[in-house]
């Protein structure tokens, strides 16, 4: 019971890292329907800039709390203009274009970045302050870390501010007229570019949050890790059905979940086969998704 | 006028403080204080750069360089027109001589890179039936390659099957691979149908890196044989001999033969009655089915046929390294595929070619850069999508579409 | 008749080769310097800059006004480790010093091998690198079965250990090792409660370690490609609370384990070949090496003996013969900043692994498998 306990917490734990990236992931769809190959990237990124502003504020004598608090929304911040930028460079000039060739722009983005992480800050991983984060709660042979919790906890504070923006504001109601047909939400006075630019930084912001979770969680960072849970979250988001939020975090939890288990009861070797093959499966039978609406005939 | 020239300025200049804005923060903050030196030293030289494209812009709109331009469109127009008087078929005549005594010309490092260019040209040739034909976006693409290097692989090991009789066979395997693959993923579309495909490359790859029985796993198989050639010796009259491939040269031949095979098989493909039905299932699916075209079946055949020149391609790669372990299909080369084929031009033969070409021998050209490789590498293929979206040699299509209507 | 020709050229430009020779000594590298195993692959390349550069200070090479390197790339991948290998040829370098990863070295070194090019590796450890009967290959570090054989001892000996489970991260290396030790275990009295393999790329090793934990093992033997995954590896082991006795192997041996994993790691054993800091050899690599690079990883001083012993070969045998060279190779004593060796006729050069244990955020070395006392 305990093992099986165990592997519950670690499972949501992941579930909750992969539902974290994964809603960027799905935002950026949402709107302009990109597979953003570079999200990855802005995942490794946050990891990074939040490593070196954490580090450079604790240096300065802040309080631990204070250190993270600030890096965290500094990182956000960061990763965002990042965003914009890269949208403005490589995406924007593409709109009108073959969606293939938007994705193989980001491919070359996502290249470019990764490279651009390892020049700027070296081959070797970065080692987080795990310690302003240590320890946890045993219950019984069950271990709970402080920092399994936080990543729960905000990644299902970041979903209810995600929908509560998406669904009761007035930029959300922006955004999600700007999903359905650029054209006419143009026609209505809607900024469109500036409306995807404004989701490209928030999806950014949100993979920065994730990068330096990922980073306290598991105690260091590197410049190729964005490209794994990058994939991982990507699947996550068809699973859930992309372009919807909440169908993000649920695939993400069932991503997770089926990772942790099948390594914990049949073959760790294989989870991800298993992971794959539910993906395959749920998509068989029920095509968009599980909580995805019917998208219409899209083209490459 | 003014106006615009105003706009461009201003926008240069926002864009060079976000370049600083970027950088900064990556360089200078470090735990023992906040330092300006080094950003500003690379941002100086970022910038000084993208002065000097900004000025030749500025002066190009001008029209400084309108005279240079009239003389290079007079000599472009010039021949082009001597181009087009030239016939094709001396034109393909000519690539032909060239790529046949290209070994002559330089070293084996050059064998080896052109190498490398067609193995990809197969592949990319392959995958633009599934892609640019009928319009299925596949992120596993090199999956069936490597089933195809370890089916000859295996074959010759276990078996001492030479290569050309593994051929066929890997290319059957693929093709077999590519039914399995095909045929749960054909209700879906666009995304969807990329993640699934992406999947079943990662579960290929791992059942390669994991069946330690039979893959020998992570460790890879080695011992595979070379190719053997039966060559006209006419030293002692005419007899033939049979050695075996061992210079990159030879090796260069025989990827040479499968290439041109795939090139005129593709050729053949595209222009048949099958091909138009691919074309039909890529604009409108629902009325090529309405036009009564079987889109199931064709579906199918496009994920199979793709295949199988992914297949001879693996088959060829295994006899060339001699060694094939998982680590050579990871899903980057599945998108390295991918990218020939669009930066190339969909649907698109000649595209394709010079799309792997562009792929292969830039990284090895930008080997200079030493550590920046695969930086430039990126930001090149990002320019090259900006500058060409529809792909280098885009295909010819018949018609109008609806997209461009608008 | 083409053959005769190919004959011809091939003799022609080897001549022209060697002629060029004369002036510079071109020294290959490839090693993983991108990808996750840059670091590394950059402590070899760094390495061997350190060796050239000692030597040029010692005065050079006599016949050689010289001495320069090319850093190739192989991204622990066949494909590009082959065309690495093709480019260093058309450089027409000497001799290579790589590769690290076994499945890059097996094929580059066949293409090397055509070109009679001598090939030392730093870093591949794999059994089949030195058993195929290649005359161009030599290994500086030690093979995959010494290294189990020092782990066995040690638990049998010093631990006394019962039980076991091992996780490793499928490569042909870190796999390839758990395998032997998993193999040695039934003789040596220890009973295997599990082996588990993680892939590469994996961050989340929690659903493994759960396992581990319920099945309470004496040693946990850990055999890992990198030592940042190691590290993170550790963390999450020290988190779960696992309370065994953690050994791991010289993969995942580099500073930066210790950086990451801080006092997660204390306590933890390594295998390690010896490295005595006291010897003159090691002084000067390190007074070389420090200054530029930091702190040297687990291939560095394996690196700089390669291209060291290559350097001192050349300087015997006054040419870059193959023959000359494999000869001069064979017949010296070299004391190298790593170990003292000597190559043998298939290639290899021995090992001497050694248990280094980490106390206090330090390596201090612990136990002498080969005497079986402890330091």
């Amino acid at each position: 019971m305990d093992y099986f306990l165990q592997q519950l917490v670690n499972g949501i734990t992941l579930g909750g890292v992969y539902a974290l990236i994964a809603l960027g992931y799905t935002m950026v769809y949402g709107i302009i329907q990109l597979i953003n190959f570079a999200h990855g990237e802005f995942f490794a990124a946050g990891g990074y800039m939040g490593v070196i502003i954490i580090s450079y504020l604790s240096a300065q004598g802040m309080s631990p709390v204070l250190c993270i608090a600030l890096g965290l929304g500094l990182t956000m911040g960061y990763c965002a203009l990042l965003a914009m930028a890269v949208e403005k460079v490589a995406y924007k000039p593409l709109r009108s274009s073959s969606r293939l060739s938007v994705l193989l722009s980001a491919l070359g983005m996502s290249i470019f970045l990764q490279n651009g992480l390892m020049l700027t800050q070296g081959v070797y991983d970065k080692a987080y302050p795990t310690e302003m984060t240590a320890g946890g709660f045993h219950f019984g042979n069950v271990v709970v870390s402080y920092m399994q919790i936080y990543i729960v906890l905000i990644t299902a504070a970041l979903l209810i501010c995600l929908n509560l923006l998406v669904f009761k504001t007035r930029i959300g109601k922006a955004m999600r007229a700007t999903a359905q047909d650029k054209v006419m939400s143009a026609l209505v006075g809607i900024n469109s570019n500036k409306i995807i630019s404004l989701t490209f930084a928030i999806g950014a912001g949100l993979a920065a949050a994730a990068g330096i979770m990922v980073g306290f969680y598991y105690g260091s960072v590197n410049y190729s890790m964005g490209f794994v849970p990058g994939i991982k979250a990507f699947a996550a988001a068809v699973l859930g059905g992309i372009g919807n939020i909440t169908g993000a975090m649920v695939g993400g939890l069932i991503i997770g979940m089926v990772e942790i288990f099948a390594a914990g009861y049949l073959s760790s070797e294989y989870k991800d086969v298993f992971a794959f093959i539910i993906l395959i499966a749920v998509l068989y039978f029920r095509p968009t998704g599980i909580m995805g609406e019917n998208v219409d005939d899209t083209r490459v | 006028m003014i106006h615009e020239f105003k706009k461009r300025w201003v926008s240069f200049g926002i864009g060079l403080i976000w370049l600083f804005v970027i950088l900064w923060p990556l360089l200078g903050i470090k735990p023992e204080g906040l330092e300006f030196g080094t950003t500003f030293a690379l941002w100086g030289k970022l910038a000084v750069a993208a002065l000097c494209i900004m000025i030749v812009y500025e002066l190009n709109v001008r029209g400084v360089f309108d005279g240079a331009k009239k003389a290079g469109s007079a000599i472009t127009g010039s021949t082009r027109k001597a181009y087009a008087a030239i016939p094709q078929w001396l034109l393909l005549l000519i690539l032909l001589a060239l790529a046949l005594v290209f070994p002559s010309m330089t070293g084996r490092y050059g064998h080896d890179v052109a190498c490398n260019v067609l193995i990809y040209v197969c592949l990319g040739l392959g995958l633009n039936i599934v892609v640019g034909l009928a319009g299925l976006l596949d992120l596993g693409y090199i999956a069936f390659y490597g089933v195809g290097a370890y089916t000859y692989a295996l074959l010759s090991i276990h078996y001492q099957l030479s290569f050309w009789m593994s051929l066929p066979i890997a290319g059957c395997l693929a093709a077999i691979a590519g039914c399995i693959i095909g045929y749960p993923t054909l209700r879906m579309r666009g995304d969807y149908l990329a993640i699934v495909t992406l999947g079943f490359g990662e579960i290929v790859r791992l059942i390669l890196n994991n069946w330690m029985e039979l893959t020998n796993g992570p460790n890879g198989l080695s011992g595979i044989k070379r190719p053997g050639v039966y060559w006209l010796d006419m030293t002692n009259g005419w007899t033939l001999e049979h050695f075996w491939v061992k210079k990159v040269w030879m090796y260069y031949y025989v990827i040479l033969f499968i290439a041109i095979c795939t090139i005129i098989a593709v050729y053949r493909l595209n222009y048949s009655r099958i091909g138009r039905a691919w074309e039909a299932i890529r604009e409108d699916e629902t009325a090529a089915e309405l036009m009564g075209v079987n889109t199931f079946l064709l579906k199918l055949l496009a994920y199979a046929s793709g295949a199988v020149f992914a297949g001879f391609a693996g088959a060829f790669f295994a006899s060339r390294m001699r060694f094939v372990s998982p680590e050579s299909f990871t899903f980057l080369e599945s998108a390295m595929v991918l990218a020939m084929v669009v930066l190339g031009g969909m649907g698109s033969i000649p595209g394709v070619i010079l799309g792997a070409l562009a792929l292969i021998a830039l990284p090895e050209v930008f080997r200079e850069f030493d550590l920046y490789r695969m930086l430039v590498f990126g930001g090149v293929m990002t320019v090259m999508m900006l500058v060409r979206p529809k792909g280098l040699w885009p295909a010819k299509r018949v018609g109008r579409r609806s997209e461009e209507m608008d | 008749m083409k053959r005769i020709l190919a004959l011809i050229l091939v003799l022609a430009m080897t001549l022209a080769s060697a002629s060029a020779f004369a002036e510079t000594l071109k020294l290959g590298s490839m090693s993983p310097l991108t990808g996750p195993y840059a670091a590394d692959g950059n402590d070899i390349a760094n390495g061997v800059r350190t060796a050239i550069e000692v030597v040029k200070a010692e005065g050079g090479i006599p016949g050689f006004d010289d001495i320069t390197l090319s850093a190739q790339d192989t991204a622990c991948d066949p494909r590009q480790a082959v065309a690495a290998a093709n480019k260093l040829i058309n450089e027409e370098v000497a001799a290579v010093i790589g590769a690290y990863c076994s499945s890059a070295t097996l094929p580059a070194s066949e293409t090397l091998d055509e070109e009679d090019i001598i090939m030392l590796t730093p870093g591949s450890t794999n059994e089949k690198v030195t058993e195929r009967g290649l005359k161009n290959i030599f290994r500086t570090c030690g093979r995959d079965d010494d290294q189990s054989k020092a782990a066995l001892r040690f638990m049998k000996e010093y631990l006394k250990a019962k039980t076991i489970y091992l996780v490793d991260d499928k490569t042909a290396y870190s796999q390839g090792l758990a395998d032997n030790v998993e193999k040695g275990c039934p003789a040596a009295g220890i009973k295997v409660l599990g082996h588990e393999h993680v892939n590469q790329g994996d961050k989340d090793f929690s659903a493994v370690l759960t396992k581990v934990k319920a099945a309470k093992p004496d040693v946990f033997y850990v055999s890992l490609q990198n030592s940042a995954t190691g590290a993170l590896l550790i963390i999450q082991a020290k988190r779960m609370g696992i309370d065994a006795v953690y050994l791991a192997q010289d993969a995942v041996y580099h500073p930066q384990l210790i950086k990451i994993a801080k006092k997660d790691a204390n306590g933890m054993f390594l295998t390690f070949g010896y490295v005595d800091p006291n010897t003159p050899s090691y002084k000067q690599f390190i007074k070389f090496y420090e200054p530029k690079y930091g702190k040297p990883g687990a291939y560095s001083t394996y690196a700089y003996d390669s291209a060291m012993a290559y350097m001192a070969a050349v300087k015997k045998a006054g040419s870059t013969d193959l023959d000359k060279v494999r000869a001069a190779l064979l017949s010296m004593e070299f004391k190298g900043a790593s170990k003292s060796f000597k190559y043998k006729e298939n290639g290899d050069s021995g090992s001497n692994y050694i248990i280094r244990k980490i106390e206090n955020g330090k390596y201090v070395d612990f136990w002498n498998a080969q005497t079986g006392k402890k330091y």
